[in-house]
């Protein structure tokens, strides 16, 4: 019972130390990435402070920490005290709590008695895919609390957006989930990775247009540009967070950072196979201390790639129409999403067949679907852009609006 | 059973306590400044006209809705999900003699999965996904 304790509290410290310094230097990240994009210099000169030293603009994070926490904590009159609070607060903690069950690596080998001690705050959850989609849900709540509590009309539009959005894509981000815990037969995150180091076939590979399903779903659940219509800046000033300013508002922004670390988490430990990688890292639980380690930087570059991907695509994709958005979610996604379980299914029934060298088969078939499921939505579905009428009633209807 | 959870509530109350600490140093920290305009909601520099709690679109009831049909049919899949390949489930189930055989489930799942799409296609039909 006491090791217990120390062992959680030790990986608490850790995970929190972390998270709250990899949110911090991800902004900068973002900042020097949009800066490299848009072929400016972006914060570089923030070094080592009452030195001239400027590291690359490594102390803008320390420094932007220490001006929030100088900020005055304003509470306007016009809103709901508590909940106004308790918005922010909720969505932090969410945030954070949802990394109780996501590995940071593989095993460490044992110290002093008892067994390899697993990397993950709560080894042993059985539930952990469930308890990662609840906790995320949760930003739900603060969302539309902010957005109600702050009394504002931008504020309101944008909490009503908000959590028409994450709750529009949380659909496709289950159909994603349903066929990896297919594949696996466990919602144990770590089963789910030691499954893909087994075989060695990881989970892209078999249902590439789950992936495909999943990342976008995980790009409108942590709000990342191509979806981020809760704070269409041009529209609704901030969103949600129109009234919160200093500390408070510090914590949105920070729970903003942690979503898209969990969703990069997600979908390295889902689809890319965790910290497994072809002869490098091996499979199994009796490792030496080096491949432990290594275990821990493949995962953390797949962690990184990820983030860097999801900071490009912000950079180079405008962001949809809100009618768009909702028929992406709906009328895209969803039917995509079935598809895919449909096919695993199939995959998994009949796994007799796919056995061995039939596991090519399983993987041509996955490029099938996605394939001929993408060229068959282009063929059905009309193109987003398309605004014209569909029908001449249609057409008859609008030009009595407009004239 | 205590003992997979209690690293769960530790974390939990870790992160509760963490946000809660940040927003009180930095109330005990900052200024403390009033101004009646300061107190006005932000509205891009107007006079606001009204309160903002009005009525809203119905559409968002409608998502809504369409969401827990759907989410909840969703659930209802993972318990098969996860027994379907697990030794311990319907492997272990149909060698006992408790369900006739795999091909069943199957079907049944794969029955299951054909009314979500009709409800889908309903819905539709109906004009549920329309956003105009």
């Amino acid at each position: 019972m006491m090791r217990l304790f120390l062992e959680a509290t030790i990986k608490i410290a850790i995970l929190i130390g972390g998270l709250m310094t990899a949110a911090a230097y991800l902004v900068l990240l973002e900042r020097r990435v949009a800066a490299w994009v848009q072929d400016r210099r972006g914060p570089n000169r923030v070094g080592i402070p009452l030195t001239k030293i400027s590291l690359f603009g490594l102390g803008q994070p320390l420094a932007d920490g220490l001006k929030f926490i100088f900020k005055e904590e304003y509470t306007p009159a016009h809103v709901d005290r508590w909940l106004y609070t308790l918005a922010p607060l909720s969505i932090l903690a969410a945030a954070l709590a949802t990394f109780a069950v996501i590995p940071f690596g593989s095993v460490i080998p044992p110290i002093g008695e008892g067994g390899p001690i697993p990397l993950v705050v709560a080894p042993g959850v059985d539930v952990g895919m469930v308890y990662v989609f609840a906790l995320s849900s949760m930003a739900v709540y603060g969302v539309i609390l902010g957005g109600w509590a702050s009394n504002n009309k931008y504020s309101f539009l944008g909490g009503l957006r908000s959590s028409a959005q994450l709750i529009a894509y949380e659909i496709p981000l289950s159909l994603g989930i349903l066929g990896v815990v297919l594949a696996s037969g466990s919602l144990r995150l770590d089963t789910i990775i030691d499954q893909q180091a087994a075989t060695g076939v990881w989970n892209i590979l078999v249902q590439p247009l789950g992936f495909v399903v999943f990342m976008i779903a995980a790009f409108a659940e942590s709000a990342r540009l191509p979806f981020d219509l809760p704070e269409a800046e041009q529209e609704l000033i901030g969103g949600y967070h129109t009234e919160y300013s200093g500390m408070r508002l510090l914590l949105y922004l920070i729970a903003e950072f942690l979503h898209m670390v969990t969703a990069a988490f997600l979908i390295a430990i889902l689809f890319l196979g965790g910290w497994h990688l072809w002869g490098l890292t091996g499979s199994g639980d009796e490792i030496t201390l080096f491949t432990a380690v290594l275990r821990i930087v493949v995962l953390t570059v797949k962690v990184l790639a990820t983030i860097f991907f999801m900071m490009m695509v912000r950079w180079s994709w405008p962001r949809f129409r809100f009618d768009q958005l909702m028929s992406l979610a709906w009328k895209v996604m969803l039917p995509l999403g079935l598809v895919n379980l449909v096919a695993m299914a199939f995959v998994v029934e009949y796994r007799q067949w796919f056995a061995g060298t039939g596991t090519w088969a399983a993987v041509a078939l996955g490029w099938v679907v996605l394939i001929g499921s993408s060229v068959g939505m282009a063929l059905l579905a009309p193109l987003s852009s398309d605004n014209r009428p569909r029908s001449a009633s249609e057409g008859a209807a609008r030009q009595q609006i407009f004239s | 059973m205590e003992s997979v959870w209690l690293p769960i509530f530790l974390f939990a109350a870790t992160a509760s306590l963490l946000s809660v600490t940040m927003v009180v140093i930095s109330y005990l920290v900052g200024p403390q400044r009033q101004g009646a305009v300061k107190e006005m909601p932000y509205e891009s520099g107007m006079d606001p006209i009204h309160d903002a709690r009005r009525r809203f679109d119905v559409r968002f009831h409608l998502v809504a809705i369409a969401f827990l049909v759907f989410d909840v049919e969703l659930l209802f899949l993972y318990p098969w999900a996860v027994a379907s390949q697990n030794p311990a489930g319907l492997e272990a189930a149909v060698s006992e003699g408790l369900v006739s055989g795999r091909g069943l489930i199957f079907a049944e799942v794969l029955v299951f999965i054909a009314l979500l799409a009709g409800g889908f296609a309903y819905a539709w039909r109906k004009g549920v996904f329309e956003w105009r």
